[in-house]
Parts: structure tokens; sequence; C-alpha cells
């Protein structure tokens, strides 16, 4: 009994280091920003907004990947709502924006419960199915809008991105969220059986947590986090664009911050905090090079290293706590 | 083990009989829409695109066999046929030998971490393929700056004809797939790829040097991609960065369709080579119905969830019948 008490001191001190030293490596990052380029409230703002829909989606494949699963289209889901809000929204006034704004998050929620019941139900892998709806939300986008377009109303853009060098609006936009969920993740016996399904299925399942509800609950909490991303994204270039690459870019990112953010991708453990920094982290990396005068080109090829350099460090030391 | 051998046999080929039938529907489909899919031409323009997606999809097979995956095969493909094109001024053969040069480099780099270090498949293929796109796109501009002219004889053998329907990438695919399907089912190598996927702990304990194996599945997965590349680059003559994008989920998706596990340790190339066939004559079919690129997009995904939903289901129920 005592052992196994230590043992989940010790994981949970390792998982803590874990999001400690991702703190300690943004800070790092922005230290460096600091000093080659500044970073003032208007490079935060900049830093907050052109990662907001990101930061979404690193949040919606958290809580996935928390749970067990992986989900390859979550990037598509952002393009689909991003275009299916930007359609909607051009030309209306903001009150109806914010009516068509509540209305994609529910659908998206839905959406996300669909796929977690065909994952669920189907028996296929979660990176196939997702690889599959990935296709179809791609082509849903484009249904909806064939072309880049679409609009939306001032206001909704100031409420989400803040007006000027204002940079709480999208950090509260963040927050509140990702608290709610963190608190649903923690706190609720949705959330607990997420947690429990990711570290061990079978042991879950004779436990008698309902997997079915919990793996809807932890893809429909995904959809809806899509579907902000989404908004965020038609808030931030104002208009709405279909085009896959996006999304798959986004994808992919979401996946690396994910891991970054010291989520284990075998699931059951890791926080939101951390994925969320990380994300902040990727973005400032070419965002400093560039500053120093060197090729941004390059940045995709640093973060590359970057993923892999610290998944690589991480595993060892992992390793080497097992065997002490 | 002959026993379990030949009760395994008719199981595996009811399931790929599912797959022919499903082609023969949608070649039969495709006969009817438009009449002259079943023209050498048309047929010989079905195999032009089938042979790259049956290469990078076999090396997928490889690593999905093991339990891994690589995500990193579209632009392993795109920076192989970029460095040929880029260096078709040394002469054909030391070009083609540098563009494969960069698969073998590419698929080491991936093995050595993922077998060694431990570094999960998901993680460093992704990394793999950052790293790739930015130091293609600088060196685009810089270290690899020039025509991207590919050679007259790989553009012969990307997109010439050999007779009637029968490409010259064809040649090549016959080659390195009969290879790939007698590996995994005569070769030492072959089975060890199977036992590492199925357990690979009681491979290791069993004293399979998994480490090894894993590297050289990685390799030849790169190497796979790397000449699907340079065909695919062969075909359309010259080269740019979003050469073989559009390969990547094609190529997952075939080795599923085809039965491969993507935990590892059951499927085969057989299989495979059926689901690039499949997903080549559907891609056609939506070429000639002339549909929306939404309309294709959603059914494309649609069919390709649908086929992997009824492979586990018959599969399932031969687990049931056993």
């Amino acid at each position: 009994m005592q052992a196994t008490t230590m043992a989940a001191t010790g994981s949970m001190a390792r998982r803590q280091a874990w999001t400690g030293a991702t703190l300690l490596a943004f800070l790092l990052l922005v230290a460096v920003k600091a000093q080659s380029g500044g970073f003032d409230s208007f490079e935060i703002q900049t830093m907050v907004t052109s990662t907001l829909a990101l930061g979404y989606l690193t949040l919606a494949q958290g809580v996935i990947v928390i749970g067990g699963g992986i989900d390859l289209s979550v990037g598509a889901q952002m393009v689909l709502f991003n275009c299916l809000s930007a359609r909607l929204m051009e030309g209306r006034s903001f009150g109806t924006c914010l009516l068509i704004a509540a209305g994609a998050t529910l659908a998206g929620a839905l959406l996300g419960a669909l796929t977690g019941l065909v994952i669920a139900r189907s028996g296929v892998p979660d990176i196939i199915v997702t690889l599959a709806t990935g296709f179809v939300w791609s082509g849903l986008a484009l249904f909806v809008l064939p072309t880049p377009g679409g609009g939306t109303a001032l206001e909704f853009q100031t409420l989400v991105l803040g007006s000027g060098t204002e940079f709480w609006p999208p950090l509260v936009g963040l927050a509140v969220p990702g608290l709610i969920i963190w608190y649903v993740l923690r706190r609720t016996s949705a959330g607990l059986g997420i947690y429990a399904l990711g570290s061990d299925r079978q042991a879950a399942f004779l436990a008698g947590v309902p997997a079915l509800r919990a793996q809807v609950t932890a893809y429909a909490i995904g959809g809806l986090l899509c579907a902000l991303g989404g908004l965020a994204a038609t808030a931030f270039t104002g208009g709405g664009d279909p085009r896959a690459t996006a999304g798959m870019t986004a994808t992919l990112t979401s996946v690396a911050a994910v891991v970054l953010g010291g989520i284990a991708l075998t699931g059951g453990v890791g926080g939101l905090l951390g994925p969320v920094v990380a994300v902040w982290s990727l973005y400032l990396i070419p965002a400093i090079m560039l500053a120093r005068g060197v090729d941004p080109a390059y940045g995709e090829a640093v973060k590359g290293v970057v993923i892999v350099l610290v998944v690589l460090i991480g595993g060892l030391l992992r390793r080497n706590g097992r065997k002490t | 083990m002959t026993a379990v051998r030949a009760r395994d046999w008719p199981k595996v080929d009811r399931s790929l009989l599912v797959l022919v039938g499903v082609l023969a529907a949608l070649v039969l489909a495709n006969g009817v829409i438009d009449q002259g899919f079943l023209s050498a031409a048309q047929l010989r323009n079905t195999l032009l695109v089938t042979v790259p997606l049956a290469l990078i999809a076999g090396g997928q097979t490889l690593c999905m066999l093991t339990g891994g995956i690589d995500l990193s095969v579209a632009m392993t493909a795109t920076a192989a046929a970029y460095v040929t094109g880029v260096r078709a001024a040394d002469g054909t053969a030391l070009a083609i030998l540098e563009g494969l040069a960069v698969g073998l480099v590419i698929g080491l780099v991936n093995g050595v971490a993922i077998a060694v270090f431990r570094v999960n498949a998901l993680i460093m293929t992704l990394g793999m393929s950052a790293i790739l796109t930015g130091l293609l796109t600088v060196g685009s501009q810089t270290f690899l700056k020039g025509a991207t002219r590919m050679p007259e004889f790989v553009r012969e053998l990307g997109g010439g004809t050999i007779v009637g329907p029968i490409p010259w990438n064809l040649l090549v695919w016959l080659l390195l797939g009969g290879l790939l399907i007698f590996g995994l089912r005569r070769t030492g190598l072959g089975r060890l790829i199977y036992a590492i996927g199925g357990n690979r702990r009681a491979a290791r304990l069993a004293g399979v040097r998994v480490a090894s194996v894993e590297v050289a599945v990685y390799v030849a997965c790169a190497l796979l991609a790397a000449v699907a590349g340079i065909l695919i680059g062969g075909r359309g003559g010259s080269v740019d960065l979003q050469l073989a994008g559009s390969y990547l989920l094609p190529s997952v998706a075939a080795a599923v369709i085809g039965g491969t596990s993507i935990l590892g340790g059951s499927g085969g190339y057989t299989g495979t080579i059926l689901g690039a066939l499949i997903l080549s004559v559907l891609d056609t079919m939506l070429n000639v119905l002339n549909v929306d690129e939404a309309v294709k997009q959603v059914l494309y995904g649609t069919i390709v969830l649908v086929l992997a939903w009824v492979y586990i289901r018959t599969s399932r129920a031969r687990t049931g019948d056993r």
C-alpha cells in the first residue's frame, strides 16, 4: 500500500517536474525574445492571438490523448468551423454572430461525440477513424466555402482578440474553457473516467468505468474545443479559408505540443497547462530566429529537432527513473 | 508452425477475396460510367498513379507490421525526388543514387531514434517531416538551388510506356513489390517483423534483436518512399516541394484497407496492393464523374472508414469462428 502511494507520489512529482520544465523553457524563450526583439504587451498580444486557434486544438488533442485516443482530424474540424462561421457571420450583426458562435460550439461537441461513438462502436483504431473523418470534414469545409472568403462582425473580432495591445481577452478566452475542462477532468466522475480509460482500458472496464461514456465525452470535449479553434481562426483572419493544408499542419502541431507539454501518448497522464505553454514555445522559436536574423524557414526544421530531442530526453529520463 | 499456417491461409484468403470483390465492383462501375475506362490508355494511367502509392504504402505496411507508423514518407519521397532533380547534372545514375541516399539517411535516423532511443514512432516521424520541410524550404533557396528538371531516364521510368497499357514504373514495382511479398513471407527477417509487431517483449525474450530489425524496417520504408518520390517526379518531369504531400494519408489508408493492423503483427503486402488499387480506381472514378473536390473528399473519407469498419467486422467474425 505504502509502495503504491510512493509510486503515485513519484509519478506525480515527475509530472509536475515536466510541467515545470516546460514552463522554464518557455520563460527562457521569452527572455531570449525580450533580449533580441523585445517582448512588450504588443508582442504578447501577437503571440496569444496568433496561437489562439492552435491553443484550443492543443487542448482538444490533450483531452483526447489523456483518454487514450488520438485525433488526426482536429485541424480539419477547425477548418470546417472556420469556414462555416465565416460564411454564416458575413454581414451579420454582433448578436447574430454570438448566436452563430454558440451554435457552432454545440455542433462541434456533437461532431466530436459522433467520432467518439464511431471509434468505440466500430473497433476501428482511432488513428484510422480520424484520418477518414478528417477527409470528410475538410470536404464539408470546401462545400460550405469553396474559396477563401466570408467575414465576421468587427465587435466579434474585438471580443475574441482584444483591441489595441490588450492581451487579456484572448488569454481569458483560452483560460476559461481550459479551467472548466480541467475541473471536469479532475473533479467529476466522467472526467476521471477519461483518465482511467487512458491509463489502462482493461482495468478501467473491470473497475466499472463506463468506457463508452468516457470515450464519447473525451471526443465531445475535443470537438467543442475544435469548434472554438475554428471561431478563433475566423476572428483572427476575419474570414474563412477552406484549404486543408493549414488544418493538417495544425493537427501535427497539436500532437507535438501535447507531447512536449507532458501528456503521454499512451494516455492517462498529463495536464492542460503544459501543452498550451508548449504551443507558445513553438511559436516563439521562429519568432526569435527571425529577430536574430536567421532565415525563419529554418524554424520548421528547428521545431522538428526540438520536438524529437525533448521526447528522446524525456524518454531516457523516464527509463532511468524507473531503473533506480 | 505448419499447422498454424495451414489454418491461417484460408482465412487470409477470405478477407482478400472481399477486397478483390470491392475492387472488381469499382472497376465495373467505372467501366459503366466511362466507356473509356477499360481502354489501354486509361488502364495505363491508373497503373501509373497506383505504383508510387503502392510503393509508399508498402513501406508503411512494414512499419505498421512492427506496430509503428511512418508519417514522414511523403516528405522523404519529396526530398529524394528534389535531390535527384537538382543533381541531374551529375549524371543520371549518380543523381538517382543521391536521391536514394537521402532516403537511406532519413530511414536510418528514424529507425535509430525509434528502435534504439525509443522515441514514439508517431512523434519521431512527425518531427522528421517538419525537419525535412524546413531543410527543403531553405535548401531550395540555397544549397539545393538550381533547375529541378528530372533526367530523361527518370522521366521515361516514371511516365513512359513499355507496351500497350504497361508503364515502365510497373516494372520497378513488380521488382520491389515481389521482393517485399517474398521477404515478408519467406525470409527470417520477414517473420521477425511479424514477431515484433505481435509481441515486442516476447520477441525480445526469444532472442530477436528487435532494434536491428526495426532499423531495417524504417530504412526499407524510407527507401521505398524515395523510389516512389523519384518515380512521381519522373512522371511530372520537374519537382516541387508539394510533390508527394497528397500520398501520406492514402498510404496509411491503403495499408489499413488491405487489412494490416495499425497495432502490428497482422496483415501483409498483398492486401496493401489491393488497398492501393482500390483507392486509385476510386480516385479515377471520382475524377471521371467530375464531382466537386468537396464531394470527392467526403466520399473518399467515408469509403475509407466504411472499408476499414467492414474489414474489422469480417476479421472479428473470423476470430469468432475459432
